[in-house]
């Protein structure tokens, strides 16, 4: 009996001893940049590359997964132990009110370098008063991903370009998917889900909720807040989204089983695509989105301001986002450029086979092109989160007009908060 | 004049002295105890006492987590009591808490009786498999539990239709989602909690079972007059974690629907809609004060759940 | 008449054991799988051929090894340091009193009702100013006296550990400490092994605090080097299940061994009369 407890006994001595020394951290002539991102949200080899091309620079490169915000924001809020560079999502409006927290690139040399990348997604990252906080690493083009053979089937257009002039509009595309439901008996939904109209075609405007004053703008006529309620209203009414919240499970199989014939997504959908549906390979095809091109998602880098080698992380950063770099990140992990050069480069026209041999680049560079640029405000998400909520509710049965002044009600309480 | 102040002077002379002295020395005879129970007040002083006391301020201020605070008098609370949405969560809270660990509790109690019957085979085999639930993080559990309670491909739905039976639209429906949720919970907390009162009756000493035996009663009045009553510490140390961590669910619901709670908010919890408002909105000022009052709605529904079991009220 | 009853207890037994045994076999089928057949449906209820496959990828794109090993690290030292000051306190609490003991008692249960995620800020800045941010030593100073256990202690000591024996200890010249290792530490050992499997695993699949504290790749933690793989657009589910599948298999080797200390030794029983 007694020896188990002397064994706990010195192993908690030990324990103690070591939990109350420290490890000393090497100390070298290379400056240590640190960096934190996510899986596959930059070329790991490319930061591998770095060592090479800035033989000065050691990078501490760490990939942050799921919490990322959370732990940025901890971080912030605590006002230290942060990293050199740090990358954001399309959530980078949100720190606009504490761009004081970060460089402003445009001191550091950013305007050399403007020019080379695509206006709207570059503006993303400047705030109202001209700070840039943040610089572009890749963009999200949308367009409408539909099954060739599901609309040969119901007798609509199948060519890609074809289908643009006829479905130009989400009431035309609405009208095509009517006839295409009936054509299989209701057996296959033209869309997925409700919240997918709403937020694509919001992804089209480039007036949302917010003008650059930061004052509510959602209930002027130029917003697209409402024009986009109505049509994911009228999807829905019309019997047209199939109620799969987009890349679930439940997306993921009814794809794969031909539920599903078309969608308006980004082109990092594709890859998800390909994952969920691979029964259905050979069968898609992507053309210019009803309604417009837009963006939906796509991130950024930045520099904390509390690092010591600002100049040194923006070399770096310049680099990681130079066209060339970007054109191999493309390769590597499909990151789709921002850099209006590397659009142009021929690895962005190869075919493929998912999409029947289409080059579905095409689609894509030249949605880019043509994304106009929005503000979003730092209030944002919240918005989206409140309208959502009662869209889905929507979809479930709620009256549509009681839901819509129920949104409108609850935004003008989170404006005031 | 100094008479009246001397007065009520005099009877206060005599006592405190002693009583204070009677106090230090009751202390100093206990030193060893207070020594023994130290390090969790040392610890608690040290990192616990001001994130409580930063909360409490932080529910009177207004701060997106990153600039300046700024005072917001009792509006973050003034919101938090007007907000529908807090109080579905509330309501959501209660009721998941209710469906899953009345089950919980029972099923647990009925396992660790089962497996701590003298004429049952295999019983670490039975153990280990019982426990496994609880090994897994909730990481592996989510990935799992979304595909079987998956709309209409679901794995449940898969069985239900292989039966000839329809497809239930679990996470569209406010009950499916409350289900979905206390059934996670449930496979989760049964073996864990069958263990602790496997540890509880192993104690019971078997003398007792013994007298009883002699005394003619019956296995079912046993169990009333022997297990229950000396597993009465047991069961009141599930029953208040079970409340604590029910009332504070969180990872089930956002894993299995998303931070909005899916559809109609069925599965917006208390802690979900906390982390929402403070990590997402950005309402970190607000996000203390609903945790503030959920530290209210705990302490009062622990102390009911307390009495309850222990009965008297008694520590 | 016991036959049938013995075979209805062991059915419900058995379905038990199905219900909480079957989300392990499913993990593992998943992990054998690509991520285009995890998604597919009608689900595959049977083991695939990529086990291999998925697991050295896991091993290609996190140091797992290094990640096992900090984990091993933290989880153990948690579990012998709770272990330690719990069940001196949680004993304390249940045998002896002193002033003011109801009320230090109420502090601490009241210390676990307040939500994790509030105090998550906070603690951080508390660690950044001692200096603490991306070492172990946050992620195991701070818990390792902690409410839970000691409210657990103190319950099962209540009544476990007969005052009358404690009583005779100290006739024959036990002091505090000696009542506490040589006469208590033995008896609670079932509720010892409970609470050190429970923090272990605790230890072991916490993430949300290593996550925000660890600054330095090579002091991931296993959770915390899994997340990682989620990606900001696609997750490799395939790749995901394989390295949970892996992270999960040292806990239960670990439980195997240490499930036959739930049991009470009879000694336990024999004290007590």
């Amino acid at each position: 009996m007694g020896k188990p407890r002397m064994y706990f006994f010195w192993l908690l001595i030990v324990v103690l001893m070591l939990s109350g020394c420290s490890s000393n951290s090497s100390n070298s002539n290379q400056k240590t940049l640190t960096l934190w991102y996510w899986n596959r949200g930059l070329d790991d080899k490319l930061i591998q590359a770095v060592q090479k091309q800035f033989p000065d620079v050691r990078i501490n490169a760490q990939k942050i997964g799921g919490d990322f915000k959370s732990k940025l924001k901890t971080t912030l809020a605590a006002g230290s132990n942060g990293p050199d560079i740090v990358a954001f999502n399309d959530w980078v409006t949100e720190l606009f009110p504490s761009a004081d927290r970060f460089y402003d690139l445009y001191e550091l040399g950013a305007k050399d370098i403007e020019a080379d990348y695509l206006d709207w997604k570059w503006q993303m990252g400047v705030t109202p008063e001209g700070k840039m906080i943040a610089m572009p690493i890749d963009t999200g083009p949308t367009a409408l991903f539909y099954r060739e053979d599901l609309f040969s089937k119901a007798g609509l257009p199948t060519d890609p370009e074809e289908v643009h002039e006829q479905m130009g509009t989400w009431e035309d595309y609405f009208k095509a998917g009517a006839k295409l439901q009936q054509a299989f008996d209701g057996k296959v939904k033209l869309t997925d889900n409700i919240g997918g109209i709403y937020t694509q075609v919001n992804a089209q405007s480039d007036k949302i909720y917010f003008d650059k004053k930061d004052d509510f703008i959602g209930e002027s006529s130029d917003s697209s807040m409402k024009k986009a309620w109505d049509l994911a209203v009228q999807a829905s009414q019309m019997g047209l989204v199939a109620n799969t919240n987009t890349f679930s499970s439940e997306w993921n199989a009814a794809t794969n089983n031909g539920k599903i014939a078309s969608f308006v997504g980004a082109v990092w959908c594709k890859q998800i695509l390909m994952d969920a549906a691979p029964d259905t390979a050979g069968k898609w095809r992507v053309a210019r989105a009803p309604g417009g091109d837009g963006n939906n998602g796509g991130s950024f880098l930045a520099i904390m301001k509390t690092s010591k080698q600002p100049k040194e992380a923006f070399e770096v950063m310049k680099w990681l986002m130079n066209p060339e770099n970007q054109v191999t990140a493309f390769k590597d992990i499909n990151l789709f450029p921002s850099a209006t050069k590397a659009l142009d480069a021929p690895v962005m026209k190869e075919k493929e086979d998912f999409f029947g041999g289409q080059s579905t680049g095409d689609i894509f560079t030249e949605s880019a092109r043509n994304v106009k640029p929005a503000y979003f405000g730092s209030k944002y998400a919240n918005l989206n989160g409140i309208v959502s909520r009662e869209l889905q509710s929507v979809a479930l049965g709620k009256n549509p007009d009681a839901a819509w002044d129920a949104a409108l009600k609850r935004v003008k309480k989170e404006l005031l908060r | 004049m100094g008479e009246p102040l001397r007065q009520p002077l005099e009877p206060h002379h005599p006592y405190p002295v002693p009583a204070k002295r009677k106090l230090s020395s009751e202390i100093w005879k206990h030193r060893k105890e207070y020594l023994a129970i130290s390090p969790f007040y040392l610890l608690f002083a040290v990192f616990g006492l001001f994130p409580i006391l930063f909360s409490m301020y932080l529910s009177f201020q207004k701060w997106d987590g990153i600039g300046v605070m700024t005072f917001n008098g009792v509006n973050n609370y003034r919101f938090m009591l007007t907000d529908p949405e807090f109080w579905k969560a509330v309501g959501n809270t209660l009721l998941i808490w209710i469906y899953s660990t009345i089950p919980m509790l029972f099923s647990a109690l009925v396992v660790a009786f089962l497996l701590n019957a003298s004429f049952v085979k295999f019983r670490t085999f039975f153990r280990i498999g019982y426990f496994l639930p609880n090994v897994t993080s909730l990481v592996a559990v989510s990935i799992v539990f979304s595909t079987i309670f998956s709309n209409n491909y679901g794995l449940l739905n898969y069985i239900f239709t292989s039966f000839g039976l329809d497809p239930v639209e679990w996470l569209n429906h406010t009950w499916g989602i409350q289900l979905a949720v206390s059934f996670m919970v449930i496979w989760r907390w049964v073996g864990y909690n069958a263990v602790i009162y496997l540890a509880g009756l192993q104690s019971i000493p078997s003398v007792l079972y013994e007298a009883a035996k002699i005394d003619g009663a019956s296995g079912i009045q046993s169990f009333f007059r022997i297990t229950l009553p000396n597993l009465r510490p047991i069961i009141l140390f599930t029953v208040i974690t079970s409340t604590i961590g029910g009332m504070q669910i969180f990872t089930e619901p956002q894993v299995l629907v998303g931070n909005d709670g899916g559809a109609n908010g069925g599965g917006l919890t208390i802690v979900l809609y906390l982390y929402r408002e403070a990590f997402i909105n950005n309402y970190f000022g607000y996000g203390s004060a609903v945790g503030w009052g959920m530290f209210v709605l705990i302490a009062l529904f622990s102390i009911f759940n307390w009495k309850v079991v222990q009965g008297k009220g008694t520590l | 008449m016991i036959r049938s009853k013995n075979v209805l207890l062991y059915a419900g037994l058995i379905a038990g054991l199905i219900v909480s045994v079957f989300p392990f076999y499913w993990l593992a089928v998943m992990a054998t799988r690509t991520t285009p057949e995890i998604y597919s449906f009608p689900p595959k209820l049977w083991f695939g051929t990529h086990l291999f496959d998925n697991i050295s990828r896991v091993f290609e794109s996190i140091n797992f090894f290094r990640t096992l090993l900090n984990t091993l690290f933290v989880a153990t030292a948690s579990t012998i340091l709770v272990l330690f000051f719990d069940s001196l306190a949680g004993y304390t609490f249940a045998k002896f009193t002193f002033p003011g003991k109801k009320w230090l008692f109420v502090l601490l249960l009241a210390t676990m009702m307040a939500p994790a995620q509030l105090s998550l800020v906070p603690s951080f800045v508390i660690m950044a100013k001692f200096g603490w941010v991306g070492s172990f030593k946050a992620l195991i100073i701070p818990g390792m006296a902690n409410a839970f256990g000691i409210f657990w202690i103190r319950q099962y000591a209540e009544d476990s550990v007969p005052s009358e024996l404690l009583d005779a200890g100290k006739i024959d010249g036990c002091g505090f400490f000696r009542l506490y290792w040589n006469i208590s530490l033995p008896i609670l050992r079932p509720a010892l092994s409970f609470l050190g499997a429970f923090t272990f695993i605790g230890a072991w699949n916490d993430y949300l605090w290593p996550l925000i504290i660890l600054t330095d790749e090579r002091k991931f933690t296993l959770q915390v080097a899994l997340a990682s793989l989620n990606g900001i657009y696609t997750t490799d589910y395939s790749l995901v299940i394989a390295g949970t599948l892996l992270a999960v298999i040292p806990l239960i080797i670990m439980f195997l061994f240490i499930s036959k200390q739930f049991i009470s030794d009879i000694a336990a029983g024999a004290i007590k009369s």
